[in-house]
C-alpha cells in the first residue's frame, strides 16, 4: 500500500492516526481495516463516491460513533475511541457539518462567541460576561470569513453560502488544531468555492485540516495531497495529478457512471 | 447587573403596571372598600387569580424547558405536585385536633388505621414528622422535587435522549408517580391527597389577611421567577440553551456538555413549578393524585402554546387566559370544555405555532409575503404558510 | 336511530336469559311427575308462615323437586322477587314477576302455587309494578337454607358448569346429608369435570367423617384427584394427627403429609401456567393495542397521542355493530352470534377514515415538528372522547360477547378463558399480517423506502402523501380492531384510549422504533414481566416497577430493544 511506503509511523509525527479501523452498521460494513495517517499543518483532501465511508469517518474520529475495532489516536497517545464528542473538541478538533449547522436564532457574532475557547461550564456560562479582547477577536474573525457587516444579523437569515462561512469561522473561533471540513464548496457559487479555497489555504500550516469534497475544481485548487476513500478502506493517496490517472479511481468512479466531466 | 440590560423599556413598564396592578391595587381594593362596593375586590376573585398566577409560574417553567430549550417536558405537573404536597404535609399537621377525628393525627391517617403501622410514632409515618416545621417543609419544597429532577435528568440526557422519547419518558414518569400517590399505603392520603388545612404558619387560612398574603406572596413569586428567566435568558447561559433548542450536534461539537446544560435547565424548571405548587395548595386548599396526572401537565403545555412560547410573557397570558376560558367554559357550558380545550391544541399548534404573542409577527410576514406577490389569493396563503414556520430544521451529519 | 338505549337493551338481554334459564328448567323436568303440586303447596307454606324454623325445613324439602317452577321461585325469593297478592279472606297469593316487562316496566304476576298470571275478575292479567310490591321477607339464615336447596338442585342442572360448581360448594359444607345426592349424581355423571368434582365433593364430606378408615381413604382420594380446595382441610387434619397420634389412626399423618405434597406441586405448576398465560394474554392486549402505534409512530414518525382514541372509535364500533345485529337477529339467536365477525372489518373501516381524516386534516402540516404533532393528536382525543361522551353518554357500554368467545377450558386448574385465547390468537394474526404487508406488497415497500429516506423516495416517484394517508389509515385501522378486540375482554367507555396510551407507546419505545419484532418481544417482555410481579407487589406497584425498569432499561440501550442502527436513522 501506498501509505505504507510513503509514511513510516516511527519518523513521522502525525497529529491524527486511524489504523485497521471497522465499523459495521447492522451487517453493512461502513468502514473496513482502515488506515489512516496525516502530519501535523497538513492540509488533506478525502474523495470518494457516496457510500464510501467519508462521513462515517469523521463520526469515528470526532467521537459520534465508536469504531468495532481499530485504533484512533490524536497526536500523541490521545486515544479518541474512549471519549465523547465534547471531550474530543475540547482536545482541538472541530468539525464542520455536511450541512451547514449554525445557531439559527442566534446573530453571527453571538454564534462566533459561543465558540469562542475557554471553560465550557455551566457557572462559567451564568456569570461570565464578554470581554474586549473577545469582541476584538470576534470582529477579526468576521472580517476573515467576511461578514464584518453581518454581526447584528441573525444567523437563520444568512444565504447558504455565508453559513458555510460562518461555521468555518465557529471552528475559527474554537481555535482548533485539527480541522475537519466537509463538503465546504457544497452550493457555493463558483467566486464563493474560489473564495472557501483561498480561506482554507491560508488557514493550513497552523491548522492541520481534513476536507471531504466533490467537486475536483475545487480540489486541484487548494492542491493538497488526496485520500480516495472506496468501500470502507484507502483506494489510493497521492497528488491530484496522480489520483486522478489511477486506474483503480477512474474504475471506482467511471464504472459507477460517474459524472465524468470533474474527474477527468 | 442593571435593569437596563436585563429588561427593554417597554416590558419594565409592562411589568410594573402589571405587578403594581397585581401586589397593590387588587389587594387594596380588597381591604378597604366594603364587601357590597363597586370597586371591592372579594376573596373569592383574589384566590381565584392566585391560582391562575400559580399556574402561570408553571407555566414559565415548562416554557424555560420548551421554548427555550427544547424540551416537551410532559411531567411538569409532577414538580407542582411534589412542591404542593410537601407543603401540604406542613398544613396537613397544623390541623391539629380540629379535624373530624380530634386527634393530632391527620384524618385519613386516623381512618387508614396508621397507629397499627406506626405504633412507635403514634401512627405519623416518621417521615413525615419533620414537616411540623415549616422552614422544613419550605426546604421539602426545594429539594425533593430538585432531587428527583437530578436523577430523572441525569439518567434521561446521559442516555442522550430527546425529543419525543423525553417527552414520552417523562410522561411515564408523572404517570408512575401518579399511580404511586393514589395508593393508601404511600403514605400521602390516597386519591383523597391532602386537604381540610386550617391555618398556616399561625395564621387562619381563611382570614381575608392571610388570603392577600398568599395572593402578594404568588405575585412576588411570578414576578421573581420572570425575572430570574429573563436574566437567564440575557446571559451567555441562555444563548447555550436556545443554542441546544436549534441545533444540539452544533453545541456538542463546540465542546459543550450539552448534558450539563440540559440538567441544570430541567432541575432549576423542576423548582420553579414546585414553588408554584407549593403556593397554590393553601389558597386551593386541597393537593391530591389528579393534579399530577398527564393531561394537567398537557394543559400546562398548550397554555404557553396558547401564549407563544420562546417568549417569557406568553406563557403567563396563556396560563391566565386559558384558566380564565376555563373557568368560565367549565361553569357556563361543562359539555363543551374538552372541545375548546382539543380545538385550542389543534389550532395553535397548526396555525400559530408561535402563539398570541406571536400573531403580530405571522401577520406581517403574511402581509409582507401578499405585498410581495400581489396576485396570490390570501386566504389560500393563510392555510398554507402558517404550518411551514418552522424554526427548527433537522441537522444532518 | 341504530344504537339502542343502553339500560333497554340490558333489560331485554336479562329477558332473554330469563328465558333460558327457564327452558333448562323445563327440560329437566321432562319425566312427568304426579306429585308436581305437593312441592309447589311446601313452598307456598314455606312463604306465607312467619315461623323461620319451618320455613327452613319446608325449603329442605324441596332438595329434590325437578319442578322448575320451584327453582325459579326460590331464587327469586332469595333476591327479594317474591310478592303476595291479597287475594281478600286473609288469603294471600304468593307470586313473582314475569321477565318480560311492558313498555312501563309493568308485569303479570305468575301465581306460584299454580304457575299462571294473577287475574282480576274480568280474567285479564293483573300487572304490577316491582316498585309498588312489598316483596316477602327473608333472613340470612333463611337465604343461605334457600341457597342450599338450589345448590342441590342445580346439582342436575344440564349445565355442566352449573353442576360442576354447585358440586364443589356443596362439598366444602362437608354436610353427610348431601353425599346421597352426591352419589346418586355420580353414577349418572359423564362429563369427567364434573366427575372430579363430585368425586372431590364426595372426599371433602368424607373428611368429616367418624369413622378413621374413610377419612384415611379420603385424604388419599384427594391427593389423587390433586384437590386444591382440600389442601386447607388436609394441613389441618396432617397437624392435628401429629399433636394427637393416638386419635387418629396409623399412617393418618403420612397419608395427610402426602396427599399434601401432591397438592401442592400441583398448585404450583397450576401457578406457573397460570402466570405464563396471564403474562401472554396481556401481551397480547398490549401488542394488539400497540401494533397500530408501531406503524404510526415507528415507521412514520409521528406522535399520535389521539391513537388510544382509534382503540376507542374501533371499541364502540363492535358495540354498533352488536347492537345492528340484535336489530336484525334478536338477541342471544345464533345470528347474533356472528356479530363479531362484521365488527372487526367494521371497526378497522371506521378507525381507518378517522386516521384519514387526522392525516389529511392535521398530520401531514406536521411532519416535520415532531413535538407539535403530539400536541395537536392531544387536542384530537379530547375532541374524540368529548363526542363519544356526547353519542354514547359517560358511563361504559357493555359488549356481549359471542356465545363461542365466551366460557373458558380448564387445565391444571388453571381457567383459560375463550377471549383471552382469542386475543393471542388475534395478536399472532394481526403481526404476521403486518409483517406480510410491509415485506412483501408494494405499499409495504414504498413504507419502508419512505421511512429510509423521504425526499429520495419522492424523488424515485413515490406518491408520498398517498403512501402517508395509507400508512395511517392502515395503523389507525390496526388500532381499531384493536378496539374491537379488547370490547371483549373488557369494558368500554369514552376514557378507554386514555388507559392504553401510556402502555403502548412504553412497547413501542421500548421495542425500538421502526422493527415489528422489538414491539412483539417488547409487549412479551413487558406483559410477562408485569404478571410475574403482579402476586408479588399488587397491580399497581407491579406496575410502576415496570415503568421504572423501562426507563432504566433505555439508560443502557437508548434506543430500545431492537433498534434499527442505520446510517439513515442517525441524528
Amino acid at each position: 500500500m501506498i501509505e505504507r511506503t510513503n509514511l513510516n509511523p516511527q519518523h513521522k509525527e502525525f497529529i491524527l492516526t486511524l489504523e485497521g479501523v471497522n465499523k459495521t452498521f447492522d451487517g453493512f460494513k461502513a468502514i473496513s481495516a482502515l488506515n489512516f495517517y496525516m502530519d501535523t499543518g497538513e492540509l488533506r483532501t478525502i474523495i470518494g463516491p457516496n457510500g464510501a465511508g467519508k462521513s462515517t469517518m469523521m463520526d469515528l474520529i470526532t467521537g459520534r460513533t465508536q469504531p468495532d475495532s481499530g485504533r484512533i489516536e490524536f497526536g500523541k497517545n490521545t486515544d479518541l475511541t474512549r471519549l465523547n464528542e465534547y471531550q474530543i473538541n475540547r482536545l482541538g478538533i472541530g468539525r464542520k457539518f455536511q450541512t451547514p449547522s449554525v445557531y439559527i436564532d442566534h446573530t453571527v457574532f453571538e454564534n462566533i462567541l459561543l465558540s469562542l475557547p475557554g471553560t465550557r461550564s455551566v457557572w462559567e456560562a451564568l456569570f461570565s460576561r464578554v470581554t474586549p479582547a473577545q469582541r476584538d477577536r470576534i470582529q477579526q474573525i468576521l472580517t476573515t470569513i467576511r461578514l464584518q457587516d453581518k454581526g447584528e444579523v441573525k444567523a437563520g437569515t444568512l444565504a447558504h453560502g455565508q453559513k458555510q462561512w460562518l461555521e468555518i469561522g465557529m471552528l475559527l473561533a474554537q481555535d482548533a488544531k485539527l480541522l475537519l471540513v466537509d463538503e465546504p464548496a457544497a452550493g457555493m457559487t463558483d467566486e464563493e468555492t474560489a473564495r472557501t479555497g483561498e480561506l482554507l489555504l491560508s488557514l493550513a500550516g497552523q491548522h492541520s485540516i481534513i476536507v471531504i469534497e466533490h467537486d475536483m475544481a475545487f480540489v486541484r485548487q487548494i492542491a493538497s495531497k488526496v485520500t480516495v476513500l472506496h468501500q470502507g478502506t484507502v483506494l489510493c493517496e497521492g497528488t491530484v495529478d496522480e489520483v486522478q490517472s489511477n486506474e483503480r479511481v477512474i474504475e471506482v468512479y467511471l464504472g459507477r457512471k460517474h459524472e465524468p466531466k470533474k474527474t477527468l | 447587573m442593571s435593569i437596563k440590560r436585563l429588561l427593554s423599556k417597554t416590558e419594565t413598564i409592562s411589568l410594573c403596571i402589571g405587578f403594581f396592578v397585581i401586589l397593590v391595587v387588587l389587594p387594596f381594593l380588597n381591604a378597604f372598600f366594603p364587601e357590597n362596593h363597586p370597586l371591592h375586590v372579594s376573596a373569592f376573585t383574589l384566590t381565584l387569580l392566585s391560582k391562575y398566577l400559580c399556574y402561570a409560574v408553571l407555566a414559565l417553567s415548562v416554557d424555560l424547558l420548551w421554548g427555550y430549550t427544547g424540551l416537551l417536558s410532559l411531567g411538569q405537573c409532577l414538580f407542582f405536585s411534589l412542591g404542593g404536597y410537601a407543603l401540604g404535609m406542613y398544613l396537613m399537621l397544623k390541623i391539629g385536633p380540629r379535624g373530624q377525628y380530634h386527634t393530632n393525627l391527620p384524618d385519613f391517617m386516623v381512618f387508614l388505621e396508621f397507629p397499627k403501622r406506626f405504633p412507635e410514632t403514634g401512627g405519623l409515618p416518621p417521615h413525615w414528622i419533620p414537616f411540623q416545621h415549616f422552614w422544613f417543609a419550605a426546604a421539602a419544597v426545594v429539594w425533593v422535587p430538585a432531587l428527583v429532577a437530578l436523577i430523572f435528568g441525569f439518567l434521561a440526557f446521559r442516555s442522550r435522549i430527546k425529543g419525543v422519547y423525553f417527552s414520552i419518558l417523562t410522561q411515564a414518569l408523572t404517570y408512575a408517580a401518579c399511580l404511586m400517590f393514589f395508593r393508601n399505603d404511600f403514605t400521602f392520603g390516597g386519591n383523597n391527597g391532602l386537604t381540610d388545612f386550617k391555618e398556616i404558619l399561625g395564621c387562619e387560612l381563611n382570614a381575608p389577611s392571610t388570603r392577600r398574603a398568599l395572593f402578594i406572596a404568588t405575585g412576588l413569586l411570578l414576578l421573581g421567577s420572570y425575572l430570574l428567566c429573563r436574566w437567564l435568558t440575557i446571559t451567555r447561559f441562555g444563548k447555550i440553551q436556545r443554542a441546544i433548542r436549534d441545533s444540539e450536534n452544533r453545541v456538542l461539537f463546540s465542546g459543550y456538555a450539552t448534558a450539563n446544560f440540559k440538567l441544570f435547565v430541567f432541575v432549576l424548571a423542576a423548582v420553579i413549578a414546585s414553588l408554584g405548587g407549593a403556593l397554590f395548595v393553601p389558597q386551593v386548599g386541597i393537593i391530591n393524585p389528579s393534579e399530577m396526572g398527564t393531561d394537567k401537565s398537557l394543559e400546562a403545555v398548550v397554555w404557553v402554546a396558547v401564549g407563544g412560547r420562546g417568549t417569557l410573557i406568553g406563557p403567563i397570558l396563556g396560563a391566565i387566559g386559558v384558566n380564565w376560558l376555563k373557568s368560565y367554559a367549565t361553569h357556563s357550558m361543562p359539555e363543551y370544555w374538552n372541545y375548546i380545550l382539543g380545538g385550542l391544541f389543534i389550532v395553535m399548534t397548526v396555525f400559530f405555532p408561535k402563539g398570541i404573542v406571536g400573531i403580530p409577527g405571522q401577520v406581517r410576514a403574511l402581509h409582507q409575503r401578499w405585498a410581495a406577490t400581489h396576485e396570490t389569493e390570501p386566504a389560500i396563503e393563510t392555510g398554507m404558510v402558517a404550518p411551514v414556520i418552522v424554526a427548527n430544521p433537522e441537522e444532518k451529519p | 336511530m341504530m344504537i339502542t338505549d343502553g339500560f333497554g337493551f340490558l333489560k331485554r338481554l336479562t329477558a332473554v336469559f330469563g328465558r333460558q334459564f327457564c327452558l333448562w328448567l323445563a327440560m329437566s323436568c321432562m319425566v312427568p311427575n304426579a306429585q308436581g303440586a305437593e312441592p309447589r303447596a311446601l313452598l307456598v307454606e314455606a312463604m306465607t308462615t312467619n315461623d323461620l324454623s319451618a320455613q327452613i325445613a319446608l325449603i329442605q324439602k324441596l332438595t329434590d323437586s325437578p319442578d322448575p317452577l320451584i327453582a325459579q321461585a326460590l331464587a327469586a325469593w332469595r333476591q327479594g322477587g317474591v310478592y303476595l297478592y291479597d287475594a281478600g279472606d286473609n288469603l294471600k297469593v304468593p307470586f313473582l314477576l314475569d321477565a318480560n316487562a311492558d313498555a312501563s316496566g309493568k308485569s303479570r304476576g305468575i301465581q306460584i302455587a299454580t304457575g299462571e298470571s294473577i287475574k282480576d275478575a274480568a280474567g285479564q292479567p293483573l300487572l304490577f309494578l316491582p316498585s309498588d310490591l312489598t316483596a316477602v321477607d327473608t333472613t340470612s339464615k333463611l337465604r343461605k337454607a334457600i341457597k342450599t336447596t338450589l345448590d342441590v338442585l342445580a346439582l342436575s342442572s344440564p349445565n355442566s358448569n352449573f353442576r360442576r360448581d354447585a358440586a364443589s360448594k356443596l362439598g366444602q359444607a362437608q354436610n353427610a346429608e348431601y353425599l346421597p345426592h352426591f352419589e346418586a349424581r355420580l353414577a349418572s355423571e359423564k362429563i369427567p369435570d364434573v366427575r372430579k368434582a363430585l368425586e372431590e365433593a364426595i372426599a371433602i364430606t368424607q373428611l368429616a367423617s367418624d369413622k378413621p378408615e374413610v377419612r384415611l381413604a379420603a385424604v388419599k382420594k384427594l391427593g389423587e384427584l390433586r384437590s386444591i380446595p382440600a389442601l386447607d382441610l388436609i394441613i389441618k387434619l396432617e397437624a392435628a394427627a401429629k399433636a394427637d397420634e393416638k386419635a387418629y389412626p396409623s399412617g393418618m399423618a403420612a397419608a395427610a403429609a402426602g396427599a399434601r405434597k401432591i397438592i401442592e406441586q400441583h398448585i404450583a405448576f397450576g401457578t406457573f401456567i397460570g402466570t405464563c398465560f396471564r403474562g401472554l394474554s396481556l401481551s397480547a392486549v398490549l401488542l394488539v393495542a400497540a401494533i397500530g402505534l408501531a406503524i404510526t409512530f415507528g415507521l412514520m414518525g409521528i406522535i399520535n397521542m389521539a391513537h388510544g382514541e382509534m382503540i376507542m372509535i374501533g371499541a364502540y364500533s363492535a358495540y354498533i355493530a352488536q347492537n345492528i345485529f340484535v336489530k336484525w337477529f334478536g338477541e342471544g339467536t345464533s345470528g347474533f352470534n356472528w356479530y363479531f365477525v362484521a365488527a372487526l372489518p367494521l371497526s378497522f373501516i371506521t378507525a381507518g377514515l378517522v386516521g384519514v381524516l387526522l392525516e389529511r386534516g392535521i398530520i401531514r402540516f406536521l411532519y416535520k415538528r415532531p413535538l407539535e404533532s403530539l400536541l395537536a393528536t392531544w387536542g384530537v382525543s379530547l375532541v374524540l372522547q368529548q363526542a363519544m361522551r356526547a353519542i354514547f353518554g359517560a358511563a361504559n357500554v357493555q359488549v356481549y360477547s359471542p356465545s363461542w368467545l365466551s366460557g373458558n377450558i380448564t387445565y391444571a386448574d388453571v381457567t383459560f378463558a375463550y377471549n383471552r385465547i382469542f386475543v393471542i390468537g388475534f395478536a399472532v394474526a394481526i403481526v404476521v399480517f403486518t409483517w406480510l404487508l410491509l415485506t412483501k406488497t408494494s405499499l409495504g415497500l414504498q413504507v419502508r423506502a419512505l421511512m429510509q429516506n423521504r425526499q429520495m423516495a419522492a424523488c424515485m416517484g413515490v406518491r408520498t402523501d398517498r403512501v402517508n394517508m395509507a400508512t395511517f389509515a392502515f395503523g389507525s385501522g390496526l388500532a381499531g380492531m384493536a378496539g374491537a378486540c379488547l370490547s371483549q375482554i373488557g369494558n368500554i367507555g369514552p376514557s378507554l384510549g386514555q388507559s392504553h396510551i401510556v402502555d403502548c407507546f412504553m412497547v413501542v419505545v421500548l421495542g425500538g422504533v421502526g422493527n415489528l419484532f422489538g414491539t412483539v418481544s417488547a409487549a412479551l417482555g413487558i406483559g410477562v414481566t408485569d404478571q410475574v410481579l403482579q402476586p408479588h407487589f399488587g397491580a399497581v406497584l407491579g406496575k410502576i416497577i415496570v415503568l421504572s425498569a423501562i426507563i432504566l432499561f433505555l439508560q443502557w440501550r437508548p434506543a430500545g430493544l431492537f433498534a434499527t442502527r442505520g446510517r439513515g436513522l442517525e441524528g
